[in-house]
């Protein structure tokens, strides 16, 4: 959990501890940001001087888009995708790097909503202890983050189903299951790459928030169809080790 | 009352600091530390090494703001801490104005303060003079909460700066606007 | 009734009764990530950008007229005018759910402007500040090439491109519209 010798690296301070103080004064930290990066002439705006810090985060909150704009966009990432890469699986990893940074973007977006609404609806009783949402500490509440409103977020239902790995072998994985995924219903996958699965920009999403939270996992997505759910999918969690380990220590310690 | 604010990724590189002085009770917004000279590197060195701190509460607490966390007694600092979910840390290094005679040469003593006996250090400022205030006591409710309020103000704006596909985690901050914004939070808060 | 005013209408009620809806920052953000990986994969290279996104856009139209097509069910249109409004009032409003202004007509009646009030696609963007992007990246060309490849399909030739953008620090978003030619001999362009 805790990275020894990280003043160092951060600042780029001798490591002659005994007087830190001294050894700041005497070295410039090498990341110190310099001001003048103020003076390159920045980026031009509207003469109403709109910038994306004057538009509400809530504003296109409950907007909707035709599903069919989604899918042809989708199928265009995913056509320009295939062009770049010489397998499937090498097109499912730029899937999910595509996905990675969404689900950073997503994580925040969520809370901000969360916190907003939270203290729009309880201002009269904002005491500290208002209740804006907590950071996961624990697995299961970021699985539960990520069934409920991060499905609800990008797909407006939950996803249909939550699971822990039942083989004592793999103790760090989990599932969650979408009988039908939106990725999917538009997307005819050539039969030569019947494997593989356009959920895999799902599952880079997946992936963005876990590690977002500081939960280091590796997610995939399986073609696992049944006979009514001919499109669903599993999306596979495998968290690290230093998580895993993590967990037994915050176990302990009481923290939920 | 002096602040220095700082944001950082999740692998603690800095991606935009600020310095600003408290514009309560009569303030005129502008930063006077106590040791104008080093001021900027005393800062950034006293913030860092408060992340150990940060990052035991980190995983003892789920809340997004954690309060002040840690006091740094050779300068009278303070530190308040705001997490965001995606791992970047929003930093405030409050130094009240310099009232008391201070020791100037204890500098190393208390720098490994760990989050048991950082509270300790609050001690003596509950004794200085108007204590309620924002502009005068650190500890007080008052500025927990004003602190919270800013914290979250600028988080708005992160979050208006993160959601722009062309920002990449641990990007450096550099819009004037998002700059003009976080003095904006600091006036009507701090 | 003018021809713009009916086919607002014809646009709002089919964007009521015969579109399904996704929620619309699944759309936004998706469209941003692809914008992004082109500028990463083309190093910056704008003009490259510009054209990958206009070459995407022709894909999505060739396929999305079928899908426009067989919703609204509207006739051929009798001139470019006409063509202009159905465009901008029911396929921006079935696709993207806003509604462009259609304005500066040259006098022959075969270039006009689409003024976008509102542009989800942008929604949450702003172009890095490098100096250059002001000035070289059109965020939103995929539209152009979306245009250019649903005419062909429906027999017009155009040429579709930005002449300005909010982003880049304009007053307004504005996309320059011109017809080439009718490819059916049916129906030869207006001779002046």
């Amino acid at each position: 959990m805790t990275q020894p010798a990280r003043h160092a690296a951060m600042l780029s301070i001798s490591n002659s501890g005994s007087n830190l103080a001294a050894a700041a004064e005497k070295q410039q930290p090498a990341q110190h940001l310099h001001t003048q990066s103020q003076s390159s002439q920045g980026l031009r705006v509207p003469s109403n001087r709109k910038t994306i810090y004057d538009r509400h985060l809530n504003r296109s909150r409950n907007a909707e888009l035709s599903r069919a704009s989604f899918a042809f966009l989708f199928a265009e990432m995913v056509t320009y995708a295939q062009r770049r890469v010489t397998g499937i699986q090498d097109l499912e990893k730029r899937l999910n790097e595509q996905g990675y940074p969404l689900g950073l973007r997503l994580l925040d977006l969520l809370f901000y909503r969360t916190m907003s609404s939270s203290t729009s609806s309880s201002l009269s009783s904002s005491s500290t202890s208002a209740s804006p949402p907590n950071r996961p500490l624990r697995i299961l509440p970021l699985l539960h983050l990520i069934h409920g409103p991060l499905w609800r977020l990008l797909f407006n239902r939950p996803a249909d189903a939550l699971e822990h790995s039942v083989s004592p072998e793999t103790p760090n994985e989990y599932m969650i299951t979408d009988n039908d995924p939106l990725v999917n219903t538009y997307i005819s996958v050539p039969k030569e790459m019947s494997m593989l699965n356009c959920a895999a920009f799902v599952a880079g999403i997946i992936e963005g928030v876990c590690d977002g939270c500081g939960f280091e996992a590796k997610v995939t997505a399986h073609n696992q169809p049944t006979e009514m759910w001919p499109g669903r999918t599993i999306f596979l969690l495998r968290f690290g080790e230093s998580v895993m380990e993590r967990e037994k220590v915050l176990e302990r310690a009481g923290v939920k | 009352m002096s602040y220095y604010f700082t944001i950082l990724s999740p692998t603690d590189v800095p991606l935009f600091n600020i310095a600003f002085g408290t514009s309560k009770s009569g303030g005129d917004g502008i930063a006077r530390f106590r040791f104008p000279d080093t001021a900027q590197y005393m800062n950034q060195f006293i913030i860092h090494s408060s992340l150990d701190v940060v990052e035991e509460a980190q995983w003892m607490n789920g809340n997004m703001y954690l309060k002040h966390i840690d006091t740094y007694p050779p300068a009278s600092a303070y530190i308040s801490a705001f997490l965001t979910p995606s791992g970047a840390r929003f930093l405030l290094l409050h130094q009240p104005p310099q009232l008391p005679t201070n020791n100037v040469s204890s500098a190393t003593a208390g720098s490994g303060s760990i989050l048991g006996s950082s509270f300790s250090g609050s001690g003596g400022s509950s004794s200085r003079a108007s204590a309620s205030s924002v502009a005068a006591n650190p500890t007080s409710p008052q500025t927990e909460e004003a602190v919270r309020q800013f914290m979250t103000e600028v988080y708005e704006n992160y979050v208006k700066t993160v959601m722009s596909p062309f920002y990449r985690q641990g990007m450096e901050i550099k819009s004037s606007v998002f700059r003009g914004k976080v003095t904006a939070a600091g006036r009507k808060w701090l | 009734m003018s021809s713009a005013t009916k086919a607002s209408r014809i646009g709002e009620e089919l964007w009521k009764t015969r579109v399904d809806k996704v929620n619309a920052e699944l759309v936004t953000l998706t469209y941003g990530t692809i914008v992004a990986q082109l500028c990463q994969d083309y190093d910056g290279n704008y003009q490259d950008v510009n054209k990958q996104l206009e070459k995407m856009g022709y894909n999505i139209g060739m396929r999305l007229i079928e899908d426009f097509l067989a919703k609204s069910n509207v006739g051929r249109c009798a001139n470019f005018r006409e063509t202009a409004d159905m465009i901008a009032k029911v396929g921006f409003r079935i696709f993207l759910n806003i509604a462009p202004t259609v304005t500066n007509w040259t006098s022959d009646n075969n270039q006009f402007s689409l003024v976008f009030d509102e542009n989800p696609l942008a929604d949450f963007v702003e172009l890095p500040d490098d100096g250059r992007a002001q000035d070289e990246l059109w965020f939103s060309n995929i539209l152009c090439g979306v245009l250019r490849g649903a005419l062909e399909m429906v027999q017009m030739q155009i040429e579709a491109h930005f002449v300005s953008d909010v982003l880049r620090g304009d007053d307004t978003t504005e996309m320059r519209v011109s017809l080439v030619r009718y490819i059916e001999d049916e129906m030869p362009p207006d001779e002046e």
